[in-house]
């Protein structure tokens, strides 16, 4: 076992990390290596941060900012935790600050517009195909607005573990909080969802 | 196994088995006591509606360009070749120099001023006496018409 590997990446993951290898390659000075991570993991970091701020420019923007600090701090970078769990850790304090900063105003007038411009409201048509559309667009929007509705960290928590398939004690650690804590965060946030989703049957 | 729900023990074990997450001796047990427990299977129906429709929510996909935006941006944020690395070291070198500079050029037009107040000394008497055949002249102006205004009076 390489001596870099800490027991903070948990049992699951002591086979090795090969992204906190293929990180030390480039802290090494290869590029090629960054190259790889990026494109392993950009789409992944890209989805999460989209979910989090729901504005496809502002994410994309986070998400270059989150590559760009992982090169900037290539040199500092000991793998003492999961390389997924650190880039996570920089992707959620960025979406975090963002969504502090704007407090959700803008945020949320951009997703009454898009709604607005939705094509539920402006197709005339009454095909199956396109009513089926605008159903599933009507939906759509609910989830949307019932997760952007949630508080910031859980639903950081939330998108981590329905769509990164993160584990409990992940999560904590790159929300910086205890297991329990997250456990309690998940409970809340999918107590708050089943009540605003369960028409949706 | 007891109510996670009662108890709020083993929640999360609801969760994850709505999910279909729970390892298998886990989700056998929490099967059997969903089947037994109506409150739980409540939970565990509205869970999966959830868990449904957040996964039917996708991400847009991202720009062709991202990469090539992300490698501007790197190349920015590093020095571009050895001769960069060689100046960066010297630009507080320059920052001082130019101020060395500045201070040169700023106390010259003062010393070439210094002798202004000596020299506005000197002329000082001859400007008051000025000043003062001014308002000499001015008086003897403003006199003669109300003297004018003086003799039409009785007419």
């Amino acid at each position: 076992m390489p001596q870099w590997v800490n027991e903070d990446m948990g049992a699951g993951s002591l086979a090795l990390d090969c992204d906190a290898e293929l990180m030390l390659r480039v802290r090494d000075g290869d590029g090629a290596s960054f190259a790889l991570l990026l494109d392993k993991y950009r789409v992944s970091v890209a989805h999460f941060l989209y979910r989090m701020v729901q504005d496809q420019p502002v994410a994309e923007e986070l998400a270059q900012e989150v590559f760009l600090r992982v090169y900037k701090s290539r040199e500092s970078y000991e793998p003492t935790a999961k390389f997924t769990t650190w880039l996570y850790r920089i992707a959620t304090h960025l979406a975090l600050n963002w969504l502090r900063d704007e407090k959700n105003d803008r945020a949320q007038e951009r997703l009454d517009e898009v709604a607005g411009d939705a094509p539920v409201r402006e197709v005339a048509d009454r095909t199956p195909s396109v009513e089926h559309q605008m159903v599933r667009q009507v939906k759509l929007d609910e989830v949307r607005k019932a997760v952007a509705a949630l508080p910031d960290k859980q639903r950081a928590a939330v998108l981590m573990h329905k769509y990164e398939e993160m584990d409990y004690s992940q999560i904590a650690r790159v929300l910086s909080c205890s297991e329990s804590a997250v456990k309690s965060l998940l409970f809340r946030a999918y107590e708050t969802l089943r009540v605003r989703l369960a028409h949706m049957a | 196994m007891n109510c996670p729900i009662k108890t709020q023990e083993n929640r999360e074990w609801l969760v994850e088995y709505s999910a279909g997450r729970l390892d298998r001796e886990r989700a056998v047990m929490v099967e059997r006591h969903v089947e037994a427990c109506p409150a739980c299977a409540r939970f565990v129906e509205e869970q999966r509606i959830v868990w449904n429709a957040l996964g039917q929510w996708d991400a847009p996909e991202l720009s062709a360009d991202f990469n090539r935006r992300l490698y501007q941006r790197v190349d920015r944020a590093q020095p571009s070749s050895w001769l960069q690395r060689f100046w960066r070291p010297l630009v507080p070198v320059a920052a001082l120099c130019l101020l060395i500079v500045a201070g040169v050029v700023l106390r010259a037009p003062i010393a070439g001023l210094n002798p202004a107040p000596s020299r506005g000394e000197s002329v000082e008497p001859e400007q008051v006496e000025r000043t003062l055949d001014d308002l000499q002249m001015l008086r003897e102006m403003a006199l003669t018409p109300s003297q004018e205004a003086g003799t039409t009076q009785p007419m």
